[in-house]
């Protein structure tokens, strides 16, 4: 069993309600079932299973199939990005 | 050089930096600006700009990297802003230097066009007492099309 530290920003972060927050891995999961995972233990995780809810690992952008393995630092999760 | 700041940026200075002695033939640099966005310019608006430090930093260098894979440049500067900004304020520079202008003028235009989809920022635009998150624009993600290989 494994920490992991998730973090979340703009839109996400204020809907979720936190900025930060740590979840147990008992396996590598993928980031689709980090997601279902995160849904079920925050209140208001809902959020993170709407589309376009984007992701990365260790700050490269993931796609739900990648995995989160156990050496992994920080998973972030995020809505598409509105910079320039 | 990469840079995320809440600061201003000062044009003139990032133009000279980008200069090589006896070796720069062409310099391109775009600027992005706050655009109005409120209907009426009278009402108080501002404007916040959120990133994920480290993995923003992170995501600029490896444009930049791929920038340098696919031209010959000189030197490239990317500032962006963060923080509290109004309308009118300067957000983004993006500076290439290079031999001639072909391949500045391209990296430039790649480095923004990725800038905009591929690195961790967020806007939210204020209004009086309103607020809400800029939405995502589907014509920044179909822009990256035209530099597929």
């Amino acid at each position: 069993m494994s920490k992991v530290r998730v973090v979340f920003f703009a839109s996400l972060r204020e809907r979720i309600g936190h900025s930060e927050y740590m979840t147990e891995l008992d396996a590598p999961l993928s980031i689709a079932e980090l997601k279902q995972q995160l849904a079920s233990e925050l209140d208001k995780g809902q959020a993170l299973l709407e589309k376009g809810i984007q992701a990365s690992i260790d700050f490269e952008f993931a796609r739900d199939a990648d995995l989160v393995l156990k050496d992994v630092n920080e998973v972030a999760f995020f809505p598409p990005v509105t910079g320039g | 050089m990469i840079l995320v700041q809440e600061n201003d940026f000062d044009v003139d200075a990032l133009y000279k930096s980008l200069l090589k002695a006896n070796k720069t033939g062409a310099v391109a640099m775009f600027v992005g600006l706050v655009r109005q966005f409120a209907d009426d310019p009278e009402e108080d608006s501002s404007f916040e700009l959120e990133h994920y430090p480290g993995m923003t930093e992170h995501n600029l260098q490896a444009i930049v990297n791929e920038a340098y894979s696919r031209w010959p440049l000189l030197d490239v500067c990317v500032v962006h802003r963060v923080g509290r900004l109004k309308v009118d304020d300067q957000i983004v520079f993006v500076g290439v230097s290079a031999s001639h202008r072909a391949e500045a003028f391209q990296a430039c235009d790649f480095i923004m066009d990725y800038l905009k989809s591929r690195a961790a920022f967020w806007k939210k635009e204020s209004k009086g007492n309103e607020s809400h998150w800029v939405e995502a624009n589907i014509k920044d993600e179909k822009s990256l099309e035209r530099w597929s290989k």
